[in-house]
């Protein structure tokens, strides 16, 4: 589990470093950035771990969400993975932008051709942390998990599968019902097949009326003019609902004007490491 | 040897028990003597004071009585050369009287021996003519011999005449030894610091030193403030008699200016009346309304009533920090001088606190108010009922409020400027400190409500939350679900909870300019409005439809609060 530095710039007091590995879940080399705060040069920090949307890589986040400054702030380690395996020479992998590369799903596949290697869901919960806190100053007990869009539904599954392991969550604009909207349901029928009973293990809404587990505290931030919020692909009301019958704290806030954008994850940001700090330093 | 070393244990506990009792005792005899000390050291001074008064009526007695002596000589020799003087002049007229009347017998002497010699002359003629034989012839001389009669009485009394002197000078002289002069007008001292109560005046005056009084009546008499200076029927005049100089005057009105005046009597007279005095008694203490207090980490703002009808000069507030077993720590801090009825006062952060207030007055201060006790762990705020709309009836303690179900008759919805008039609202009294304030709310599912702050001056016809002078959380009942708004200047965000407060923690903070909500059971951040608090703002609670709301407040701030 070797880690080759691919970049590594001086940022906010601290660093923000792009890494390379051999991924064993995902048999193929993986990008992640980090972020590692002054404070991290002295004491162990907790983690941020970000999930990016569609099409993007570990890049998106770290030059255009703006996060460093508010994680040095509040001596945070933020880790952006990329969003699926890369060049995996699958049949089909490229042909699509919303399936295959840079469309993972935060989903461990059972369906061929794809079950080697589109482990992310996998990749994120397990071998991800494990490297993380092997090779950096990271509290392993202290971590928490935000995404935007398809990274916002891997963040709240990877919460709602895994109660207690991760101290606060949030999300932009998450997809919160993926088995009732287009994108989810070409990507679950691809990647888990055809029997809609197993993708309720990767849908939040279904997770959230069925979950067990210490209190939760999600905030989500929508755009009020996301063009794939009218199209129906994000469903939050499904979310809401869910939520309240089931007791779950959600603060949604919809924020008019505001699209799918990054312009609109930066606008937020600070709000979102504020909320997973008041967890992870708590 | 593990049972010994475990009952040498035992034993060190046992022994380290005792040390810690024996102590306790030692600290609590220590404590005791202490007391025992200062109660010493208090009669000792008495008794120095004591003996010091004795040692100066000793003096003054003995001085006294040397003038006295003296004043008596003076008096004794005036008498005695009055008397010589008169013994002489008596003694110079008796000479006189003698002279005069021993001249006179010495004439009558005279006469005598010339009457003697003229009958001897005639015995010898009347022995001649008896030799004569001439009987008849005889005779004849002897009838006329014996017709001269002889006067043989003295002239002057055996008695010198002495006329009956009159004394009645030196008896006045005599008199005037024993009598004492009528004293003059004492003078009267103006008033001590610390020498008035509630009820109370100790008085003071001094006597001219050649005075002798028997004692002396002090007269006194209520002054009204609206009365003309040279009114003197206003009031009665009381009179106390005493015979020192000073005199304590009880059974008077508090905060009250008297009129005193002296005067002195002896056997010979009474003095005229020394000027007249003013003297002041301290005002009755004032009273701490607790329910016009409130308080924050750092300071707290104190009101009291006067507990006087007539103004007082000022007003003394006294801050002792407290232990948290109740006890004293630390010195009391004073700010005197307090001209109104009310005093921010800058306290430490999460202490607890004793605070009492004096009235003072020229006449000194007034005793303390009762106290009252202030913490600064969190914000303290009563609820402004005087702001409420006339729906909303508050509880006894203050802190609840309910909106009924009951229609009120128009008659009963009596407004003034200051009632919150469309909103069934109510504004609490926040302190005006800008520092960081918390206070929590308790609702119920089915409570529509707004809670939040508001300036001040906030329009009272207006909705919480609808103008730019306040800021609101809203609850709303829609038939489908809980609809909850962040009302500024009538707009609110879009944002949706879904699990429903039932107690709301709300975070003001003046520097960082923010107004932030809670789920207080859940510790949710709910939302935060950012804005730059032109002046003081007061929380306000409004009931949307029937209901009840309870404030919380007084607690610390939760850390998840704090940014």
């Amino acid at each position: 589990m070797a880690l080759t530095q691919v970049s590594s710039n001086k940022c906010a007091g601290g660093y923000q470093k792009v890494f390379e590995h051999d991924s064993l879940e995902l048999q193929c080399k993986m990008k992640f950035a980090v972020y590692l705060p002054p404070k991290a040069e002295s004491d162990k920090c907790p983690v941020f771990y970000w999930l990016s949307g569609l099409t993007c890589t570990e890049q998106n986040f770290i030059t255009k969400a703006g996060a460093q400054q508010a994680a040095a702030d509040n001596g945070i380690i933020i880790v952006a993975p990329d969003t699926s395996p890369r060049g995996c020479g699958i049949e089909g992998e490229d042909e699509s932008w919303d399936f295959g590369t840079g469309a993972g799903f935060y989903v461990d596949a059972t369906q061929e051709p794809w079950t080697t290697n589109y482990r992310m869901y996998s990749y994120i919960t397990d071998e991800l942390p494990k490297l993380i806190n092997n090779n950096f100053a990271a509290d392993p007990d202290r971590m928490s998990i935000s995404g935007h869009s398809m990274g916002g539904h891997g963040a709240l599954v990877c919460t709602l599968r895994n109660p207690g392991k991760y101290k606060a969550v949030s999300a932009f604009a998450p997809i919160c019902n993926p088995i009732q909207c287009p994108w989810g349901q070409k990507a679950f029928a691809g990647y888990l097949g055809a029997d809609k009973s197993t993708w309720e293990a990767y849908d939040a809404t279904a997770l959230a009326a069925s979950y067990e587990g210490p209190k939760l505290d999600i905030l989500i931030d929508q755009g009020g003019d996301d063009q794939f919020l009218s199209s129906s692909q994000l469903l939050p009301d499904h979310l809401i609902a869910a939520c309240s019958a089931k007791k779950i704290p959600v603060v949604f806030r919809r924020q008019p004007g505001y699209d799918h954008s990054y312009f609109f994850i930066y606008s937020f940001m600070s709000d979102h490491i504020k909320h997973h700090a008041k967890y992870l330093n708590a | 040897m593990d049972l010994y070393d475990s009952r040498g244990g035992v034993l060190a506990v046992i022994e380290e028990c005792f040390s810690a009792e024996e102590q306790e005792e030692q600290e609590e005899a220590d404590e005791e003597m202490t007391v025992t000390r200062n109660q010493l050291q208090e009669k000792v001074v008495e008794m120095e004071n004591f003996a010091g008064h004795l040692e100066e009526i000793f003096l003054t007695v003995e001085e006294n009585f040397g003038r006295r002596e003296q004043h008596l000589e003076q008096h004794y020799a005036d008498v005695l050369q009055t008397l010589s003087a008169r013994y002489d002049q008596r003694a110079a007229r008796l000479g006189q009287d003698k002279k005069s009347q021993l001249e006179v017998l010495y004439g009558q002497l005279l006469g005598c021996g010339r009457t003697l010699d003229s009958s001897k002359e005639l015995i010898e003629t009347a022995q001649g003519i008896y030799r004569s034989q001439d009987k008849r012839l005889f005779l004849k001389v002897i009838e006329e011999f014996a017709k001269e009669e002889m006067d043989l009485t003295l002239s002057t009394a055996l008695e010198l005449n002495t006329p009956e002197d009159d004394l009645s000078d030196v008896k006045t002289m005599m008199d005037s030894i024993s009598v004492v002069p009528a004293p003059s007008a004492p003078v009267i001292n103006p008033q001590m610091a610390n020498s008035a109560t509630q009820t109370s005046l100790r008085v003071r005056w001094n006597l001219f030193s050649d005075d002798t009084v028997e004692f002396y009546e002090l007269f006194y008499r209520l002054v009204l403030e609206d009365m003309p200076a040279d009114n003197t029927h206003g009031t009665d005049v009381c009179k106390v008699k005493v015979k020192e100089t000073h005199c304590r005057v009880t059974d008077l009105l508090p905060n009250a200016q008297y009129e005193l005046w002296v005067m002195a009597t002896n056997t010979t007279g009474i003095s005229p009346a020394s000027e007249k005095a003013l003297y002041m008694t301290v005002p009755s203490p004032p009273a701490i309304k607790e329910r016009g207090c409130s308080s924050c980490p750092e300071a707290a703002l104190i009101r009291w009533d006067s507990g006087n009808n007539n103004p007082v000069d000022s007003y003394t507030v006294e801050i002792t920090e407290m232990d948290t077993h109740g006890a004293q720590c630390g010195a009391a801090e004073w700010i005197v001088a307090v001209a109104a009825c009310q005093c921010l006062v800058q306290l430490q952060q999460d202490r607890r606190y004793m605070v009492t207030v004096r009235a003072v007055n020229i006449g000194g201060p007034s005793e303390r108010s009762h106290p009252l006790g202030v913490s600064t762990t969190g914000t303290l705020f009563h609820l402004l009922e005087d702001t409420a709309h006339p729906c909303l009836s508050i509880s006894e303690d203050g802190f609840t409020m309910f909106y009924g179900d009951e229609e009120l008759p128009l008659s009963a919805l009596a407004f003034d400027d200051n009632n919150f008039a469309r909103c069934v609202a109510v504004l609490g009294d926040l302190l005006p400190v800008r520092g960081q304030h918390y206070w929590e709310v308790e609702v119920d599912d089915y409570t529509e409500f707004r809670v939040g702050i508001a300036y001040e001056d906030t329009n009272r016809n207006a909705y919480l939350g609808a103008t730019n002078s306040s800021w609101c959380m809203r609850h709303i009942l829609t038939p489908t679900r809980h609809k909850y708004e962040f009302l500024h200047d009538g707009w609110s965000p879009d944002l949706r909870i879904t699990v429903n407060p039932v107690r709301l923690g709300v975070a003001l903070d003046y520097d960082g300019g923010t107004l932030s909500f809670y789920n207080v059971e859940l510790e949710q951040h709910l939302y935060t409005f950012h804005c730059h608090f032109q002046s003081y703002v007061h929380p306000c609670f409004a009931l949307d439809n029937p209901g009840a709301l309870t404030v919380h407040n007084s607690m610390e701030a939760p850390g998840y609060t704090m940014t």
